[in-house]
């Protein structure tokens, strides 16, 4: 029985097939060459003979398929030889020789349910950890702000004055930007509600409400963890991937004391300065949304307003400023810190800095409402 | 892989490149023959990777031309770039792996994307170079955060073989190597060099290396080069050649 390729040809006599490789086996023929020695049958064989005498170049892929076939028919137990191998090929044939039969380590096996279970597993225990580590680092902050209030001349002013720019004076466009148009997007919907009563005027009440007590500083702070709480784990991650972490413990400084301990008390000064800011804002984008579309003038507004709202609803905003502050430089800080080596480990706290800070955000801000509820405020 | 004729496989002429207003490389000639270590050195900043990105595509000269293959890589379309792109393998400094994939995910990068090979012969050929780069089979299901700056040198170069390539460039292979990492590098590139009938491109600081493998050696300075063997640079009287051949750590290269 004879049988042609356009690389290799079989011969099968008295029991003897012969494979005879021609031409190139190189990769860009592999997928053809691969196919075509599938369907050899070399059942009716009792031995084998791959000659490659003929073969014209042959690369890694190519004597990779020859080892294959040889694998294939010598697993029923036949004898299988190669001959005429030619001088320039025999290095590389017996290098890739000597390199192949090791198999791939085989993924693990993999059910879905109990994918989900290791998955749920895993992050529930990470949670923990985080938890954990979040505490002891406050507690190792703690230590050193008490460290700090007694010793005042350990903290770093002219680092504090440099976070309070960065976080607090450069993030007043952005934070009173989008508190005008949250108080406008407020006022309007309000409006739009209320007028079906035809109570109007009692979109003053709802701005307000909602901007002093809620609004401006859970906006301040959603802001404020998206561009401080991550510049701070930037800043320190790579600071880790430079080794510059490190190099202070080595010199005898206080990573903490340098590093966070500024971050730390910037953005507790500056999350109530801007909170502030940032209700004076929203107020008037209601005002003016008051004014276009209620016919309702600056003086009624300011009128209303202060019959509308207690100093209590003011200073409850401005209380829990400093709070998310904290939370969000803790966060970051702790984020940067945790950072090793990579690169990609640097985007991965960063992320996690912002995502972690809004939700101690949130939870913070409903710890508050049972905190103010129960005190009756 | 047969040596069918003399042309080189990489043939530079008067290449000029340059950086804002400072010019790294003036009048650059280079001929690299088929099957030899052709290395290239010179001082920090002299622009041995810069030559080395020139010749691969990542960065464009100002004049001159970069011909591989007899075909010039600047008069090339994107789909005759990606083809030629197919014909050599690079291997970056720190290894240059995909961060989120596994060694054998890296090593496969190529294969699916260039080749229509089934998955279990993909699975195969990524095995073999994984083998054929000297590491460990179960290095192939780790991701390169997790290996060490040797075996991730390993790991890039099991992916720039993956294509049976004719062409090797490597851009300091052995920096950052402890000098027996260095030493097994040296001659596991040397052995793949003879066994696969490479081409290849070396940058390199290592004169442990040169004396190790390199064919011809190009030195770049004063933003030439100067090609010669390693017996003819010895003779050369270049200020800096003849420093950096016959200063103390060259005569312990030499003598070990």
């Amino acid at each position: 029985m004879t049988s042609e390729s356009d690389r290799f040809d079989i011969v099968l006599a008295d029991g003897h097939l012969t494979v005879a490789a021609r031409g190139d086996w190189t990769i860009g023929a592999a997928s053809a060459l691969d196919t075509g020695l599938r369907r050899i049958d070399a059942r009716e064989a009792r031995s084998a003979e791959i000659d490659l005498s003929r073969l014209r170049v042959v690369d890694s892929t190519g004597a990779l398929l020859l080892v294959g076939l040889r694998d294939r028919f010598s697993s029923d137990g036949r004898s299988v030889a190669f001959t005429g191998i030619r001088a320039e090929h025999a290095a590389l044939i017996e290098r890739v020789f000597a390199n192949c039969g090791r198999p791939l380590p085989s993924p693990m096996p993999y059910h879905p349910l109990i994918a989900v279970l290791e998955r749920t597993g895993r992050a529930a225990i990470e949670a923990g950890q985080e938890a954990v580590g979040l505490l002891n680092f406050l507690g190792l902050v703690t230590i050193t702000a008490l460290r700090g209030l007694i010793r005042p001349a350990r903290i770093r002013f002219v680092s504090l004055v440099s976070h309070l720019e960065r976080v607090g004076f450069d993030a007043l466009p952005i934070v009173g930007l989008l508190s005008f148009l949250i108080g406008i997007v407020v006022a309007y919907q309000g409006a739009d509600q209320l007028r079906r009563f035809g109570t109007e005027i009692f979109t003053v009440n709802l701005l307000g409400v909602s901007i002093l007590r809620e609004m401006g500083v859970l906006l301040t702070a959603i802001v404020v963890a998206g561009r401080s709480g991550s510049a701070f784990a930037a800043q320190i991650g790579t600071m880790q991937v430079n080794q510059e972490v490190d190099a202070m413990r080595t010199l005898g400084l206080d990573p903490v004391e340098i590093l966070v301990l500024p971050r730390v008390l910037a953005l507790v000064l500056a999350m109530p300065l801007l909170a502030v800011y940032s209700d004076l804002m929203g107020l008037a984008g209601g005002a003016v949304m008051s004014m276009v579309s209620l016919d309702i003038s600056i003086v009624q507004f300011t009128e209303r307003l202060r019959d509308a709202v207690g100093m209590w609803t003011f200073w409850i905003g401005v209380i829990k400023a400093p709070v998310f502050g904290f939370l969000i430089a803790l966060i970051g800080c702790h984020e940067g810190l945790k950072v090793t080596g990579s690169a990609e480990s640097v985007g991965h706290h960063t992320t996690r800095s912002v995502v972690i800070g809004i939700f101690l955000v949130i939870l913070a801000d409903a710890a508050f409402s049972i905190l103010f509820s129960v005190l009756r405020i | 892989m047969n040596a069918q004729n003399d042309e080189p496989v990489i043939r530079v002429r008067s290449l000029r490149t340059r950086f804002g207003t400072t010019v790294i490389h003036d009048g650059v000639d280079l001929d690299v023959r088929r099957g030899e270590v052709m290395a290239v050195v010179g001082g920090s900043g002299a622009g041995k990777s810069v030559l080395l990105n020139t010749i691969i595509g990542l960065n464009r000269q100002v004049a001159g031309t970069v011909e591989i293959f007899g075909q010039d890589t600047g008069r090339m379309n994107e789909a005759a770039r990606r083809r030629l792109s197919t014909r050599w393998g690079v291997l970056f400094q720190q290894g240059a792996l995909f961060s989120s994939l596994t060694v054998a995910e890296n090593v496969a990068v190529p294969l699916k994307e260039h080749t229509d090979l089934s998955p279990a012969l993909i699975m195969a050929v990524t095995g073999l170079k994984v083998g054929m780069a000297g590491l460990p089979s179960d290095a192939c299901g780790k991701y390169p955060s997790e290996l060490s700056g040797g075996m991730r040198k390993r790991a890039g170069l099991a992916r720039s073989l993956a294509l049976d390539p004719e062409i090797l460039f490597l851009d300091e292979p052995t920096a950052g190597l402890d000098p027996i990492g260095a030493a097994d590098f040296d001659s596991l590139i040397g052995d793949l060099q003879r066994s696969l009938g490479l081409t290849v491109v070396m940058v390199t600081h290592d004169l442990d290396s040169l004396y190790a493998i390199a064919d011809r050696i190009a030195v770049l300075v004063d933003r030439h080069v100067i090609v010669g063997t390693l017996d003819s640079l010895l003779e050369n009287s270049h200020p800096w050649i003849s420093a950096y051949f016959h200063g103390p750590r060259a005569r312990a290269a030499a003598s070990g």
